[in-house]
């Protein structure tokens, strides 16, 4: 299997001269291509810090971060948004697309940053929007579909530059508990198909059983990691047979 | 993308836009209305300089203008007053006889500049027939009648029909006296000079002077105003005896005014287009700080810098470029109105027009040599103002912007 995800040792203190909070605290983490893997913990565990250091919109205090062997710590703020802009999709938990683009607009936007055809845009916007059940919201404004819908298109968009993960912060949060799960119906059915690699944080219980890795965080830890938990028992399985 | 995204933010927020797109119109119409006020002003004090006061060219002995001596006469002044008249290119040429001296009346006195002049060929050049606003001409059967103007006689408390006392020395050296009768009253657009300037005949004059038919100035008034140099070049060859001066020469203050006028304008235009970027830049601030949340959003996706920097420059392009047609309209209409029907300043008060030798009646012209200029200055002003919010929202850092 391949590390597409592999942070070192990474921490983030807030407010290092005053009342420093450790929003993230020395964090191990390797995600292996086409994971689905949640992040969980209260409110101010560290989940959104953590995935805008793996997403490298934020820098750690401490620690390295390699994305397929990169590690991203080492690059410049206009390296990092090329660098984004190749290899990670994001799904907001809200404020995901520009307002004044068609769904359509929002998904070819990021392909057209990347400088694709025209034609390779018409055809990955076809695809996305059947995968995501949308083909007929294609030239809607954001402002004119459900929060579900937006976030579907979200995912559409996040898919667009063909990443190498998808990061999403609390993408279901705002949703209803119908169209959360059409939305992790569709993340979990690009997960399969397509080997798509997610990792999401969520306080969800409804979400968090969908996820096939769990990782919990606590005052900026993990205290739990459900991968170590199934290796051990494939492991054990595979001592069996 | 980012052209069809600058183009739709601006619908957004209609009334925002429609106010950066209004101030830009205005103030391309304010630079535009200065501009051709300017000009029309110029140009109405240049033909006043020209046709009512100092003509295009002047002769006079070398001598005349140091001190006004009247001894010194144009040498066969006759001759070259017929000469001139004769030339082509001039339409008309009036002989002047001059001296200085002393207005009195039985309440005061003035020093003044007494003009001999002959009345049919002076009213053809210097319009002092129009300018008369009480009283008659000069009737020929008449002795010894005055013409003064307006200020001074306000101020030496003379009406027509009044008799007021000249003196001055003839061309010996003698002091000479003559009462004279106010035949009338004229009014100009230059108050400084209707004060210092009394006309009387040069018959009368120069019978007071003893110098016969002699006179001391030719005012001369060409058919065009291009031909000045040119016929400045001739006079100076055919009557190198004469001093030869040009209307810039003999008023250099208004060839002044004329020349520095330019810069006052785009003085103003520069004032009015502070206003104008104060306007852009508070706008165009609130716009990316409402859509801090979609610009880190962006930035994140990663959208390039450049690309969020031409995105706010092309909204403020846009709106300039929506602004542009509609004040250059407003100011082509406006002062295309203004120059065929004239725009009066009376408001802002004669006397204070004509101290400075305006008329109030002003016939602005649509600046079109300046155009380019002036476009060129909005469109720098609008794209420089959206320079510092383009900048912040450079600055924004999409983590806190994405934070709720
Ligand atoms: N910009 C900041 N300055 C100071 N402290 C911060 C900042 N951002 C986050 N923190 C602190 O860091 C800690 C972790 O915050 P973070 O937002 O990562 O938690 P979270 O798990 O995402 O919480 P939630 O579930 O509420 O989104 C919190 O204690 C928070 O108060
Ligand atoms: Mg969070």
């Amino acid at each position: 299997m391949n590390t597409v995800i592999d942070a070192h040792n990474i921490s983030k203190v807030y407010n290092p001269t005053t009342i420093p909070v450790y929003a993230v605290n020395n964090v191990h983490l390797h995600l292996q291509k086409g994971e689905f893997t949640a992040l969980v913990g209260p409110s101010g565990s560290g989940k959104t810090t953590l995935l805008n250091m793996i997403g490298g919109l934020d820098r750690p205090d401490e620690g390295n971060i390699f994305i397929n062997g990169i590690d991203i710590t080492k690059l410049s703020a206009n390296e990092l948004i090329s660098f984004r802009l190749q290899n990670i999709g994001f799904v907001f938990q809200s404020f995901n697309l520009i307002p004044v683009l068609t769904a359509k607009e929002n998904v070819e936007f990021i392909m057209q940053l990347q400088k694709a055809s025209k034609q390779q845009r018409e055809e990955r916007v076809k695809t996305l929007f059947a995968q995501i059940g949308l083909q007929d919201k294609l030239n809607e404004r954001p402002s004119r579909l459900s929060g579900g819908q937006q976030q579907r298109v979200a995912v559409a968009r996040a898919l667009a530059s063909r990443p190498q993960f998808v990061l999403a912060d609390e993408p279901t949060a705002n949703l209803d508990t119908k169209s959360a799960f059409n939305l992790l119906d569709i993340m979990a059915k690009l997960n399969m198909e397509e080997n798509i690699t997610f990792l999401f944080s969520t306080h969800d219980q409804r979400v968090i059983d969908r996820a096939r890795r769990v990782i919990t965080l606590v005052d900026g830890r993990i205290v739990q990691d459900t991968a170590e938990v199934s290796t051990q028992h494939e492991e054990a399985a595979a001592v069996k047979t | 993308m980012i052209f069809i995204m600058a183009w739709r933010n601006i619908w957004r927020n209609k009334m925002r836009s429609l106010v950066i797109i209004l101030s830009i119109a205005i103030g391309l119409f304010a630079g535009i209305a200065v501009l051709a006020l300017y000009k029309g002003m110029m140009k109405s004090r240049v033909r006043a300089v020209i046709d009512a006061e100092v003509g295009h060219l002047q002769l006079h002995d070398r001598h005349f203008k140091k001190d006004f001596e009247p001894a010194f006469v144009i040498t066969g002044g006759v001759a070259v007053l017929k000469s001139i008249t004769a030339m082509a290119g001039v339409k008309s040429a009036a002989p002047r006889s001059i001296t200085n001296g002393m207005l009195a009346t039985t309440t005061g006195s003035a020093g003044v500049q007494i003009n001999g002049i002959v009345p049919h060929l002076e009213y053809a050049t210097s319009q002092l027939k129009n300018k008369i606003i009480e009283g008659k001409p000069f009737d020929t059967a008449k002795q010894n009648e005055v013409m003064i103007g307006k200020k001074l006689a306000t101020k030496m408390k003379v009406k027509t029909r009044s008799k007021l006392v000249l003196t001055f020395t003839d061309t010996s050296g003698n002091i000479v006296s003559a009462a004279f009768k106010v035949a009338a009253i004229y009014q100009s657009d230059n108050a400084p000079l209707d004060e210092r300037n009394v006309y009387v005949t040069m018959t009368d004059l120069n019978a007071l002077l003893s110098i016969g038919n002699a006179f001391h100035e030719i005012a001369v008034l060409l058919n065009n105003d291009n031909e000045v140099k040119n016929m400045y070049q001739q006079l100076q060859n055919k009557f190198p005896v004469c001093q030869v001066e040009s209307w810039q020469e003999i008023s250099p203050e208004t060839d002044l005014l004329v020349k520095t006028t330019d810069q006052y304008s785009y003085i103003i235009m520069v004032i009015i287009m502070f206003a104008l970027a104060f306007g852009i830049i508070n706008t165009m601030l609130m716009a990316i700080l409402e859509r801090t949340r979609e610009i880190g959003m962006m930035m994140a996706l990663g959208t390039s810098k450049i690309k969020i920097f031409n995105l706010v420059l092309l909204e403020t392009f846009f709106l300039t470029l929506a602004g542009t047609p509609a004040g250059l309209l407003v100011g082509w209409l406006l002062t295309g109105y203004y120059t065929k029907h004239g725009l009066d300043l009376s408001g802002m008060g004669r006397d204070m027009m004509s101290s400075f030798g305006f008329n109030t009646m002003i016939y602005p012209e649509f600046p079109w040599d300046k155009l380019t200029g002036i476009l060129l200055i909005v469109f720098c002003t609008a794209i420089l103002s959206c320079l510092f919010p383009a900048i912040k929202a450079l600055q924004l850092k999409p983590v806190d912007a994405l934070r709720n």
